[in-house]
């Protein structure tokens, strides 16, 4: 009963100076709104990046000529390598039944491939993604990695003139045929990793040993180059995509905060304007003897009234933007999984969240204008 | 019922409300408190209700010290004090039953009981017809007996009026002080302060009368003099 009655008191006073009320109930949803919105962006890049990070960094997809010694060598090399956090072997045909998987319901597509043409790999994990470029960098150029010979020609590979000799740091190569070389760029002779310190001219490039202090024992007078197309990378995207995360979680938590402020100090205001208006019905209250919440109660719920109005149209207006423009935009971002974000529960907060400020406000505007 | 004892009231800056007052009102009476504007009938009915405390002395109401009562109490001790004004206090915006219901939610009263309470209070005054009326679409009289009715409604032990006839004339004046004069057969007491000398000579009742703050004359059965 005293529910019901106080709950027709705050409406009364609601709907008596509405202006106010809409005005409060409008920044009410527009910090619930943002909250919402910035929540969603922020849990799917969140959801994004941990699904990127758990895709692996390094694909290294071995020629088909190389042998099982080759390939035993490559694997213990990458083993042997400090930045790598795991390592699996894909062989050609569980590359083949992976394709299958994929591909259920167009079988008929697969019937069509002759034999295997798929190559074996290595999928590698990194400790840090930060070091994707340089350890990727040591399987260019790598024979036993399905890299192709390059060419200034369809049919006329490069091939490095110089001579690397004992204990050299620096050298000078000339490069036969077109030269193909950055620099700065990786590659490697012998398995040990190489960058290219300068490249003056088209074929003749000065070189170094991307870590100083490794020997080398190699010798790669008259050694092919090869290219980098045997090696695949997809830890780019997670830094980015990271970054992209915290600003978002950073500049929308001040945002929200700034409009929550706003809401509350809204509500606080409107309330006040009740109780001013209604400051002879309190007088008469007191007199016929209202305890203090039996004054306060009504003021209290036209707060939270304010605060639920204002985050039930938020919330109405999260799901619609959530399933028409933020559902576009992740169709077209397909990295990002447009994995649902726990719906219900961010809609709860938001509710929750409404109800806070409605409160916050009038407790602010009870203890500053109706002491009793 | 009442008993002020030594009650002296000094307003800011210095001005005398009252002086040493020593009354007592007995369960059942009815009394007139008289005496002209200023003398101090307001400052009386107001110590009573403890709308504020007195400067010195003491005030019992019912059996219970107001300087000693708790702040928690206060409530509970108006609710047991209906009360009537010369300008009537009711809400504005609501109707003749919402301000009678008024008083009974206050008390936590039950939906049942409210609905059951008000047209019957508001008969007895005489406006069963006009419960869904504004205040204003009533007459000055009729809107006084809903203020009665309202003070009524809760059956307080004791019923104290500031010149409830003071904005009616002097048949409608008859009509309420009626209503009060049934209202202390029931066995509330009644505390009246009116400055309408033909009613207090009518009625014969106990008359107090104040000057400058001061009872000068405390008599049963007085006129107004
Ligand atoms: N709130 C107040 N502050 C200061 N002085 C006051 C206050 N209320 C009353 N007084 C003074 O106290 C004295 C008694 O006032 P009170 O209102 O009790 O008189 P009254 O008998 O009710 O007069 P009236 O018949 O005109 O209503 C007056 O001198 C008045 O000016
Ligand atoms: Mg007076």
């Amino acid at each position: 009963m005293r529910f019901r009655f106080f709950l027709g008191e705050a409406l009364d006073s609601l709907t008596r100076n509405w202006v106010m009320s809409v005005a409060a109930i409008v920044t009410v949803l527009v910090s619930m709104f943002v909250l919402g919105i910035g929540a969603f962006v922020f849990f799917n890049l969140q959801n994004a990046t941990s699904g990127v990070r758990n895709k692996l960094e390094i694909e290294v997809f071995i020629k088909n000529t190389a042998s099982q010694d080759q390939v035993n060598q490559l694997g213990d090399q990458i083993k042997g390598m400090p930045e790598v956090k795991s390592m699996d072997f894909v062989s050609k045909d569980e590359a083949l039944q992976r394709l299958r998987d994929s591909m259920k319901g167009h079988e008929d597509v697969l019937a069509a491939l002759s034999g295997n043409p798929l190559p074996a790999s290595f999928e590698i994990f990194l400790k840090d993604t930060n070091q994707t470029n340089l350890v990727a960098s040591r399987f260019y150029n790598n024979q036993t990695v399905d890299n192709s010979p390059v060419a200034d020609s369809a049919d006329n590979p490069i091939t490095l003139a110089g001579d690397l000799s004992d204990g050299a740091t620096n050298m000078t190569v000339t490069a036969g045929g077109g030269a193909q070389f950055a620099k700065d760029m990786y590659f490697h002779i012998d398995n040990e990793v190489m960058r290219v310190t300068d490249n003056p001219n088209g074929d003749t490039m000065n070189i170094a040993r991307a870590q100083a202090g490794t020997k080398a024992e190699a010798h790669s007078k008259g050694a092919e180059i090869y290219g980098e197309d045997g090696v695949k990378t997809g830890g780019n995207t997670t830094a980015r995509v990271n970054a992209v995360a915290n600003y978002t979680l950073i500049g929308g938590s001040g945002f929200v905060i700034l409009l929550a402020v706003a809401s509350v100090l809204l509500i606080s205001n409107t309330i006040r304007l009740s109780i001013f208006a209604r400051r002879r019905e309190v007088e008469i209250m007191r007199l016929v003897g209202a305890t203090n919440w039996f004054i306060r109660w009504p003021f209290v719920m036209e707060g939270v009234f304010t605060g639920l109005l204002g985050a039930t149209a938020a919330v109405i207006l999260v799901i619609i933007v959530q399933n028409s423009i933020i559902d576009v935009i992740s169709s077209q971002l397909s990295f990002l999984g447009a994995e649902a974000v726990p719906t219900g529960w961010l809609l709860l907060s938001i509710i929750g969240g409404g109800i806070l400020l409605g409160s916050v406000g009038s407790a602010l505007a009870l203890r500053r204008f109706l002491k009793i | 019922m009442i008993r002020f004892e030594n009650v002296t009231k000094i307003y800011d800056p210095n001005i005398v409300g009252l002086q040493d007052v020593n009354v007592h009102i007995g369960r059942g009476d009815f009394a007139f408190l008289v005496g002209h504007s200023g003398s101090g009938k307001s400052t009386f009915i107001r110590l009573l209700l403890k709308e504020f405390e007195p400067s010195r002395g003491s005030i019992t109401v019912a059996g219970r010290n107001l300087q000693r009562m708790r702040r928690g109490a206060l409530p509970h001790h108006r609710r047991n004090i209906g009360c009537v004004f010369q300008d009537f206090k009711l809400l504005p915006n609501r109707t003749v039953a919402e301000n009678v219901a008024y008083a009974l939610r206050v008390t936590g009263q039950p939906a049942r009981a409210i609905r059951r309470k008000v047209p019957e209070i508001l008969q007895l005054v005489g406006l069963g017809e006009k419960m869904s009326n504004l205040p204003d679409e009533l007459s000055a009289g009729e809107q006084q007996r809903v203020s009665v009715a309202r003070a009524f409604v809760n059956h307080p032990s004791l019923l104290v009026a500031d010149e409830p006839t003071g904005n009616l004339d002097p048949d409608t004046s008859v009509g309420i002080m009626q209503l009060l004069y049934r209202i202390n057969r029931t066995g509330t007491t009644v505390l009246m302060a009116t400055h309408d000398r033909e009613m207090v000579d009518k009625m014969r009742k106990r008359v107090i009368a104040l000057e400058g703050g001061k009872v000068i004359r405390d008599e049963d059965k007085g006129l107004y003099r």
